[in-house]
């Protein structure tokens, strides 16, 4: 029942209800409660309005409209027969302005001279005029006279209900009020446009009103036609349809499109079709994986949906409201931002989506550091120099190395970034995790060439296995945080995500710590070259392991005597903080002279973008071998890179595979 | 028209311009909508003009001190045009109420303007909460008073610098509007 109704009791004499007294008015509105449906859609408005009219009438004219019950009918009759000429009691009039008021901010005057806010909700009607309010609070104190508004203090908190006896009353005051027609349209559109509800106030929000849904049921004499609904179903066969060849066609239009442009050329090459295989298998790896996302898993085809009787809405579309289902794994580009740099701070107590979201981004974020450093290491790898230079030691030592550690790793990214669905690119980091730290540790220690080397020796990856995605974003965020143009080799590939803060919380405990991102990004490198192939392998393999970061792992310390480092081309990366999921693509550089001896940057997630100086470390568009010395870093042999003269080939049918293809020679060839 | 001699002996026609003054200091123009002899209520739309929406008071009548006559004009209440929709009254007051309840939320009972105005710089980016006088970040971080960088307390090393951080930052901003608003 409406309780703004049951405190009238109307006293009123004009043919309100014959015979029926005190409570006329009360009873006239519970009819047309019952009578009104609850929605408020537009048709519902109109259809009321005229039921109103008829029934709610105050001035009593003849009735109009139409009156579901009878009661109401009887009612509306009877205004409409005792009222024919009579004028609308001033009380009515008093009763249909209060009523006009509900819902609205109010202030009330009191005897004191005190001032008192809130929402107008009922009002008390027998021989006197009280007022009830709801979230009242004081707003001007009778005791201050003079002062405008309540000092500095906010002594308590809003009263729930708060009611003003008629002996205390001395005015209300309210503004902007609706009472006739004209005005109620213009507020029902103004409530409108206020109504829009955003996600975050539908999730957050206990009680939410909505409409019932309907479902939509095309026209029939829409003309059906079939063929244009299948044309993309299948993502896979674009042989049906070149939108190039078709615009040529039809409009003579010769395109400029040149995927290269937009992305890292496939370098096609001896060890090709084993890469793609992999890659492929990966992808496969990670969509095929168990997720509790709703959208993921109707992305991935499972059915756990259907013994769960989700409809169509929660299935496709819903905001989430913290009910059983997890549909939230796509959130607004701003919450993510906002929750992934929080949840990089300040760990994640949110759950396991704000995880994922978190993870996504920090996957991304962090994939640039690792992808630098893993592409390379495949470098080194690929090259197998026998120099003691640090390189050396990242590759040779990849397909040995023991992985388990970081397959809990990689499988932690991978879950996150498979999870994360849409974005593409983000599994092609996937891959980079999984890097035995083993493999960097003792190079570094190994090499010893350089007092850089060593203390940017390992990153110090709070990433854990089981994801805590807290530690590990924590690290690569306070790595851009810290990391100016560090323009060191690998080292600083390593290092340039997370140069060691001692604070980066390793979440998994371990002494000395440093689950080396740095490793980690070696070890994604190195799957994509022939020989870096098996350390991907050996990952995939190991990645349904779980285990506990590698104990032997160093910690990463910041150089603090690391030279910037400014690439002497044009193909320098501004450090610039990248606004969106774009991870950045080299642009197309036909000659490098000489090597630099960096990995490419990559662009962060989103969640770094804003707040850190984000450190593209460049990578050296290695055309020729030479040996790049850095002064202050380690000494890489030019075995940087390999094939690059390999032919680049367009493909035109979209794999999975092929996109994680694509991010390791992206790495490995930045061209 | 309604407005008969009541108790009060004064004559309230609707429709009439007044001018009117309270006992507790009030001044307003406005024109009579309705007066209600029993209850002695006064409701007067202020301004002299009718339109959409209008500012509304209802005023006990015992509280006026003084009144002048500006006028007397027509029902600025059409009849016709009136109805109540209850469920959107309904609707209106739940909302209402519901952002009032969020609204709440984010003041602190018995802290300084001080203290909110941290809190309100704080709560742009991280969720933050008050609890009693100390402003909770992201359920883990407190910042008690007098809300120094000293006083932030609580979290893992990494959260509480970073509230660290943002308390100092925004403190400097406040700072600088405070003194460039002299």
């Amino acid at each position: 029942m409406y309780n703004g109704v049951s405190f009238f009791t109307v006293e009123c004499e004009v043919g309100f209800m014959c015979g029926i007294e005190g409570r006329g008015l009360l009873l006239l509105m519970m009819n047309l409660q019952q009578v009104m449906p609850p929605k408020s859609t537009a048709n519902g408005f109109g259809r009321r309005r005229g039921e109103r009219e008829g029934g709610t009438r105050l001035e009593s004219k003849s009735q109009s409209g139409k009156s579901n019950s009878g009661r109401v009918t009887t009612t509306g009759s009877v205004i409409g027969s005792k009222s024919g000429s009579c004028a609308v009691s001033s009380h009515d009039k008093l009763l249909y302005l209060a009523s006009c008021l509900i819902g609205l901010s109010v202030e009330v005057q009191v005897k004191g001279g005190s001032v008192y806010a809130g929402i107008f909700h009922a009002t008390s009607d027998e021989k006197d005029f009280g007022v009830i309010l709801k979230m009242a609070r004081l707003i001007k104190d009778g005791n201050f006279r003079g002062q405008k508004t309540v000092a500095e203090f906010v002594s308590k908190p809003p009263s729930k209900n708060f009611i003003i006896p008629s002996s205390e009353l001395v005015q209300v005051i309210a503004k902007d009020v609706a009472v006739t027609r004209d005005g109620f349209a213009n507020e029902l559109q103004s409530d409108k446009q206020r109504e829009l509800m955003i996600d975050s106030l539908i999730s957050q929000t206990r009680h939410v009103e909505e409409r019932e849904l309907e479902p939509w049921i095309p026209d029939e004499d829409v003309p059906q036609l079939p063929e244009l609904e299948n044309i993309f179903d299948d993502p896979w066969n674009s042989k049906k349809w070149d939108q190039f060849e078709t615009n040529e066609t039809l409009f003579g239009v010769k395109t400029t499109f040149n995927e290269e442009l937009y992305t890292t050329k496939l370098l096609r090459g001896p060890q090709t079709e084993e890469l793609e295989k992999e890659a492929a298998r990966i992808a496969r790896e990670i969509a095929g994986e168990d997720t509790q996302d709703l959208h993921l898993a109707e992305e991935r085809g499972s059915s756990i949906h259907e013994n769960l009787g989700i409809d169509e809405e929660t299935r496709f579309s819903s905001v989430y409201r913290g009910t059983g289902f997890d549909d939230s794994g796509y959130e607004e580009d701003e919450d993510i931002v906002l929750n992934t740099h929080n949840n990089e701070t300040f760990g994640d107590s949110s759950g396991s989506v704000d995880q994922i979201s978190t993870d996504f981004a920090i996957a991304k974020s962090s994939d640039g550091g690792q992808l630098s450093s893993s592409s390379f290491i495949v470098d080194e790898a690929q090259t197998s120099q026998s120099d003691g230079t640090g390189a050396d030691l990242y590759c040779s030592e990849i397909p040995s190395r023991n992985f388990s550690t970081l397959d809990s790793e990689s499988r932690v990214q991978e879950n996150l970034l498979g999870e994360c669905g849409g974005n593409n690119d983000a599994k092609d980091f996937v891959e980079k995790q999984p890097l035995p730290e083993d493999a960097q540790l003792p190079k570094s220690g190994d090499s010893q060439s350089s007092p850089n080397r060593e203390k940017a020796g390992t990153i110090k990856v709070g990433r854990s296995a089981n994801a805590t995605p807290y530690s590990t974003s924590h690290v690569l965020s306070k790595g851009n945080e810290k990391t100016s143009s560090h323009g060191e080799p690998v080292d600083v590939a390593a290092s340039c995500k997370a140069p060691g803060e001692p604070q980066s919380v390793n979440s998994r405990g371990r002494p000395g710590s440093s689950a080396s991102s740095n490793s980690d990004r070696a070890a994604a490198t190195s799957a994509s070259s022939g020989p870096g192939l098996s350390p991907s392998s050996s990952m995939g393999s190991l990645s349904s392991e779980k285990s506990t970061l590698n104990p032997y792992a160093k910690e990463f310390k910041l150089n603090p005597n690391a030279k910037s480092f400014t690439p002497s081309q044009a193909s320098a990366r501004p450090l610039s903080p990248v606004a969106d999921n774009a991870f950045y693509h080299p642009p197309n550089v036909s000659a490098v002279p000489h090597m630099h001896g960096l990995p490419v940057g990559f662009g962060m997630g989103p969640s770094l973008a804003a707040q850190q100086p984000v450190i593209y470390p460049q990578i050296a568009p290695m055309q020729s071998p030479q040996t790049y010395y850095h002064p202050h870093g380690p000494q890489y042999g030019q075995q940087m890179l390999v094939g690059q003269s390999r032919p680049v080939f367009y493909l035109p049918n979209y794999q999975p595979g092929i996109q994680v293809l694509r991010t390791y020679q992206r790495l490995l060839f930045p061209v | 028209m309604e407005g008969q001699v009541g108790g009060s002996g004064e004559e309230f026609a609707v429709g009439c311009l007044l001018s009117i003054k309270t006992t507790l200091g009030d001044e307003f123009d406005g024109q009579v909508m309705a007066f209600d002899r029993f209850t002695n209520m006064l409701v007067i739309q202020e301004g002299l003009k009718s339109g959409p929406r209008r500012n509304i008071r209802l005023l006990n009548a015992n509280y006026i001190k003084d009144f002048s006559f500006l006028g007397q004009a027509d029902d600025p209440l059409d009849p016709k045009k009136c109805f109540l929709d209850l469920s959107r009254l309904q609707a209106r007051e739940h909302l209402a109420v519901r952002q009032a309840e969020a609204d709440a939320q984010r003041i602190g009972v018995g802290v300084t303007t001080e203290a909110q105005n941290i809190f309100d710089a704080l709560s742009k980016t991280l969720p933050v909460r008050w609890d009693k006088t100390v402003i909770v970040v992201m359920n883990e971080v407190r910042v008690s008073s007098p809300y120094l960088p000293e006083s932030v307390s609580g979290g893992t090393a990494a959260a509480n610098e970073r509230v660290k951080k943002v308390l100092e930052f925004e403190r400097k901003r406040l700072q600088a509007r405070g003194s460039s608003q002299g």
